[in-house]
Parts: structure tokens; C-alpha cells; sequence
């Protein structure tokens, strides 16, 4: 079996598949995968993987690795320098690269925090609970369950045919920024039943800053004191954000106390404290690229049907016809 | 501008015995749906179990996965198969083809489990919140949680408090949160303890660690995040590793319908057990107790009056105690 050897892992380079480890909410885990799903999707198009495929989510940058034999691979993500042997080569763009050559992506030195790096044929690693993503709060799937370091060979499959020099259209490739807008759903636990309607003007009216304790459990934002709807959570605890512990949906805007945690795919399933809006689908990817300490995000309303809208679109860009011959 | 819509997708009230059910939002891949209020009422927990066993036998395309909470279930589904309206039409049906819970018997095991209370590592828990996340938390006061949640159920020292742990068995009513958690509620009563959660949450919390919050006691299944109030450390329930038997089956050792039963051990001997349980030298105690919920139901009322005087007491003092 052909294998890529890491010479440098980086902050934090793990092994991720979409949509991650499905129907094990019920027994404490979130399904993991890319916390950009955008770019990880958009980097196994280039190469001809199904979207499903694993690639590695490299936190930052600062990885190095090589090849076995000729691959074909694309990295798709924050804007950071990549180098294939010794020549420059694009983002979002898929390169052949040569048995032995070194590939190299420095760090992202302004915006955007995660990089996917997809090869033609996937990332072989084995499957567990039906998933090869990579969950850091149990230590299973990816690659022993645990981030790679030098040294470590991960399996490649298969390659899908001739899938190099082709890029993503410029104008399909999503823009990053220091200040983000995210798309949200109220609820489940929203005004007039638990936060007041100023509340939600609140969560829905201000830029968040996110704060340096953020990771792929969830990005924690600021604390804040909230109106709040009811004067404490009862038997559930005296603050008004207790509620009776329930499960938590990816992307729930969950508020502890005063401080709202966008829960990211390794997050907690379950949990006693309010949700007060949900990240759409469509937009989940950007919180994997906000970048802990300088970056803020503002939540924007949406209805169910703006949601499946929205989301229509993002996968309208994610096909063959995005993509362009260099 | 879009229009508000709000959170809530359909309600209908209490009828014929069985409790009101609220449909939510959560997200676009998701709906909240939950029995009844919010009390800590284990016959609403009983309820959602028959739901869930109901739903796991007609579970319509598109359903990807549920997940419950004490009174509630998380439905996450995909929107490209199935519209959120046919998804609340075929669960008001689970809904009404329900039988009585009364006549439940639920598959339960009782599970011993050691526990050292104030131990080290919920200390150091505490120090590191008071450290880098919050200085002024009433609920972290002297470096422990334990005074906090004497003060807030009213119980005249610490013993008393343990004394409540030790005297109940504990209703393992879901799990999740991280792998394997047990969101466990006392099953008498009388015993109950109650208590805010952390604000902020704490940012590390040992594994084995016990907690408390609301009305609920768990054991962090791995090194995590958290925001129950710890008083106590018990031994794995969760390893990915199998390195003893008890996991050979599954890496989670704990099941929603578990009863538990602390027995209070000194720290250095749960230190010991948890080396045990690595070697393969620990064995777990465990009996097959199928759970009968009808005389459970019956012998409610027979400590009513005796549950009703300690809830008094614990929400007059809890009245006084600030809040975190």
C-alpha cells in the first residue's frame, strides 16, 4: 500500500471524512469531520474524490509531508503558502506531484485558520463506528486517533484517473475575512420563552469576538449579561441559562451562563444550558476558519426555508462545473 | 430582513394523562421535541423512552439519527429527503399510538461503582477555573465546589451531603455530552440535591470526575470541558483501549436505564481501582435488575410527603445562596 509520510505536523493536523461518524450522538459523540466542510468538500472535487473522502484538516499550517509514489492532490482552505518540491502552487487548486517531493504549507499569516488537504483516492485510514474521521475528545477514528506527528504513515487509496491542473472558480471560492456574518436559526430554546426579544436583538445585533479557548469542541465567544425571559432555571440550576439536560444540535449557539459557545463537530452531544440559535448547515464551515483572538462574528436571522435555500446554493457550487482547466 | 419566525414549530397540551409536547427548531437539520415542563419529573423520562423505543421501530427515510435528553429527543434528519412539517406529522403519530408507561418494564442493570469524595483532582479542577477562567465564582469558593453545594440544598455540613449521594440509587436516564456520560437523577426523591451550573463553564475537568448540576449527577467520561459542580471521583466508564474486560463488549460501559450505587471509598484506594481497572485487574459489579416502572410509580406517594418537606428546605436555602 502506497503511504504519505508527515515530516512536520504542525499545531494541529488531523484526519477528517464528511459527514463524519453519523448515529452516535445517543452515546456522547458529535460526528467530527472538517470543521470547514466547504473547503474539505471543495479539495476532494479537485481530485476527483467523492465529497465523502478523508482529508487532513491542518490547523494554521506549519506541515510538511511527502509522498511515496506520484499522487495528485489539492489543498483548499485559509490563505497560507504552499510549495510542491521547490515551486509555488495555488490554493484551490488540483497539482500532480512527483514521488519523494516535498509538500509544504507554511502558516496562514492573516486570515482564515484551517486547511484541508485532499489526495486523489482519499486518505485510507480504517473506518470506526463507519467513519475515518478523526474525534479528539474520545481518541478514535483518523489516524490512531490522534493528531499526526513527524514521522506517522498514512495510507493513500486508490487514485481516481487523471484529476490534476484544474482549479476552482474564482468566483465559487469562498471569501475569508477578519469579521464574519453567519447565518442562524432561533431555537430551540429562543424568545419569548427563555431570552426576551431584546435578547435575540442582542445575539443577532453585535459583533462576537471569539475567544483564544476555542477549538473543534466549540468557539467560545464573550461573556454577556442577558435580560433573560425567566429569573432562574428552577430545579435545573438558579441561573436562568439551566435548563434539564438535553442533546445539542452541531452548531448550536449554547449558552453557558453568559457566555455563548458555537459547539463545533468534536463539541458536547448533551448538555443543561440554553440553545439560543443553531448555525445553519451552509454556513457551519466558516466557524472552522475563524481564526481564536482578533477575529468576530456576527449572527445573522434566517428562516428554515432561507436555510435549505441557502444551502442549495452551496452545493450548486461544489460540482464538476466549478471547475476550471489551468 | 427576513421575518421572525419563531422557534417553536407546534405544541400540544397535556391530554389523557400523558404530557404536553413542544416541537423546536434546532437548526435546519434538526427538531427539539420535549414532554412536558421542565420539572424533574422521572415519569416524563419514561415517556420519552417509550417514544424512543417507538421511533426506533417506524422510523420514517430520511430520520439520520435521534438523540434524548431527560425529557426530550433531538430528531436530526435531512431536509432534502424529508420537510419538517412530514417529519412533526409522523412523530404526532409515534405519539398517539403510545401505551401506558405505567405497564413499562425496562431492561436495568444495578452497577456499583467507588467513589472518593473531595478528591484531588476536582480541587485542582477548581484551582485552574479560579486561575484562568473566573476569580470571583461563588460556586468556587475556598477552591471546591462542595461548600457551594451544601450551602445551596441547605444541609448542615458536608457529610450530609454525601450521606444524600450514598443513599439513592441513581436513574441513568440518557447519555451523551462526551462518550458514555450518564445523565443520572435520583430515584428516591427525598435524596435529591440540587444546584446551578458553572458561568463560564470550566475549560478541564478530570476523567472519573463526579458532578452535579440541576438536579442531575454525572461522571466525566474523559479529561473535557464541563459545568457541573464536582464533589467527587470515581473510577473509567469509558475506554477506547479495552484494556479491561468490562469494555470488551463495547468501549462505553454505562446504559441509559442503569441504576447506580456509589459506595464511598479514601482516595488513594480509588487510585488503586483505576490502576486495577488498566491492568485488567478490576472487576466491576454489576447486577441484572430489570426495572419495574408501575411499582416504582406506586411507591412514589408513600414518601411524598417526606420528598415535599426537603424541598422545602432545599429552595429556601437555595433562595439565599447567590447565584454563579
Amino acid at each position: 500500500m502506497t503511504t504519505a509520510e508527515i515530516i512536520e505536523g504542525g499545531l494541529q493536523t488531523t484526519v477528517q471524512d464528511y459527514p463524519g461518524r453519523r448515529g452516535m450522538l445517543s452515546k456522547g459523540f458529535f460526528p467530527a469531520g472538517p470543521m470547514d466542510h466547504l473547503a474539505h468538500r471543495a479539495a476532494n472535487l479537485l481530485v476527483g474524490n467523492p465529497e465523502s473522502a478523508a482529508t487532513l484538516e491542518i490547523t494554521l499550517g506549519n506541515f510538511r509531508m511527502r509522498f511515496d509514489d506520484e499522487a495528485t492532490l489539492a489543498v483548499c482552505g485559509a490563505e497560507a503558502p504552499l510549495t510542491i518540491g521547490d515551486e509555488d502552487a495555488g490554493l484551490w487548486e488540483s497539482h500532480r506531484v512527483a514521488p519523494g517531493a516535498e509538500v509544504s504549507i507554511g502558516i496562514a499569516p492573516v486570515r482564515g485558520f484551517r486547511l484541508y488537504l485532499a489526495v486523489s483516492g482519499g486518505f485510507d485510514v480504517p473506518e470506526l463506528f463507519g467513519s475515518r474521521a478523526t474525534y479528539t475528545m474520545g481518541a478514535l477514528g483518523g489516524y490512531e486517533g490522534r493528531p499526526l506527528q513527524q514521522g506517522d504513515r498514512v495510507p493513500v487509496g486508490q487514485a481516481n484517473g487523471d484529476a490534476a491542473g484544474r482549479r476552482f472558480g474564482k468566483d465559487a471560492i469562498p471569501a475569508h475575512t477578519r469579521e464574519w456574518e453567519v447565518r442562524a436559526m432561533r431555537g430551540p430554546q429562543s424568545a419569548p420563552d427563555f431570552f426576551t426579544e431584546a435578547d435575540m436583538g442582542t445575539l443577532f445585533g453585535r459583533d462576537w469576538s471569539v475567544d483564544r479557548n476555542s477549538n473543534r469542541t466549540g468557539i467560545r465567544l464573550e461573556s454577556h449579561k442577558f435580560e433573560w425571559a425567566r429569573s432562574s432555571g428552577g430545579i435545573a440550576g438558579g441561573h436562568p441559562s439551566n435548563i434539564l439536560d438535553n442533546s445539542y444540535p452541531v452548531g448550536a449557539i449554547n449558552v453557558n451562563g453568559d457566555l455563548p459557545v458555537i459547539l463545533g463537530p468534536d463539541g458536547p452531544t448533551a448538555g443543561g444550558f440554553v440553545v439560543a440559535a443553531t448555525v445553519i448547515h451552509a454556513d457551519f464551515w466558516k466557524i472552522g476558519q475563524f481564526r481564536p483572538v482578533g477575529d468576530t462574528v456576527r449572527f445573522r436571522e434566517v428562516s428554515i426555508d432561507e436555510a435549505i435555500e441557502a444551502e442549495r446554493e452551496l452545493s450548486a457550487t461544489l460540482t464538476e462545473s466549478t471547475l476550471e482547466s489551468i | 430582513m427576513s421575518t421572525t419566525v419563531s422557534a417553536i414549530i407546534d405544541r400540544r397540551e397535556s391530554k389523557d394523562g400523558t404530557p404536553s409536547i413542544t416541537y423546536r427548531y434546532a437548526g435546519d437539520r434538526g427538531v427539539l421535541v420535549e414532554y412536558g415542563e421542565m420539572a424533574f419529573d422521572l415519569t416524563l423520562n419514561f415517556f420519552m423512552l417509550g417514544v424512543e423505543a417507538a421511533l426506533s421501530e417506524n422510523r420514517p427515510e430520511g430520520v439520520v439519527e435521534t438523540a434524548p435528553g431527560f425529557r426530550s429527543i433531538l430528531v436530526m434528519y435531512d431536509p432534502n429527503v424529508l420537510a419538517v412539517s412530514d417529519l412533526v406529522d409522523h412523530l404526532r403519530g409515534v405519539h398517539d399510538s403510545l401505551q401506558d408507561e405505567h405497564a413499562m418494564t425496562i431492561p436495568s442493570r444495578v452497577v456499583h461503582m467507588p467513589i472518593a469524595f473531595d478528591d484531588s483532582t476536582s480541587r485542582d479542577a477548581v484551582e485552574r477555573y479560579i486561575r484562568t477562567i473566573r476569580k470571583d465564582a461563588p460556586n468556587a469558593e475556598g477552591g471546591t465546589n462542595i461548600d457551594y453545594i451544601v450551602r445551596y440544598n441547605g444541609f448542615s455540613d458536608r457529610e450530609e451531603l454525601y450521606g444524600a449521594v450514598l443513599a439513592s440509587q441513581q436513574w441513568s436516564a440518557f447519555m451523551g455530552f462526551f462518550p458514555g456520560l450518564p445523565f443520572m437523577f435520583p430515584l428516591d426523591p427525598r435524596e435529591t440535591i440540587f444546584v446551578p451550573k458553572y458561568n463560564p463553564t470550566r475549560t478541564w475537568t478530570a476523567e472519573g470526575a463526579v458532578g452535579v448540576g440541576g438536579p442531575c449527577i454525572a461522571i466525566y467520561p474523559v479529561e473535557s470541558a464541563g459545568g457541573y459542580q464536582l464533589f467527587g471521583r470515581t473510577i473509567p466508564i469509558y475506554d477506547i483501549r479495552q484494556r479491561n474486560s468490562v469494555f470488551r463488549e463495547s468501549p462505553l460501559f454505562m446504559r441509559p436505564g442503569d441504576r447506580i450505587q456509589f459506595h464511598r471509598v479514601e482516595e488513594d484506594e480509588l487510585l488503586q481501582a483505576f490502576e486495577d481497572v488498566r491492568a485488567d485487574r478490576y472487576r466491576y459489579r454489576i447486577e441484572d435488575s430489570p426495572f419495574d416502572v408501575g411499582a416504582f410509580l406506586d411507591w412514589l406517594p408513600t414518601i411524598a410527603d417526606e420528598a415535599e418537606e426537603r424541598r422545602v428546605r432545599r429552595e429556601a436555602a437555595a433562595a439565599a445562596t447567590p447565584v454563579p
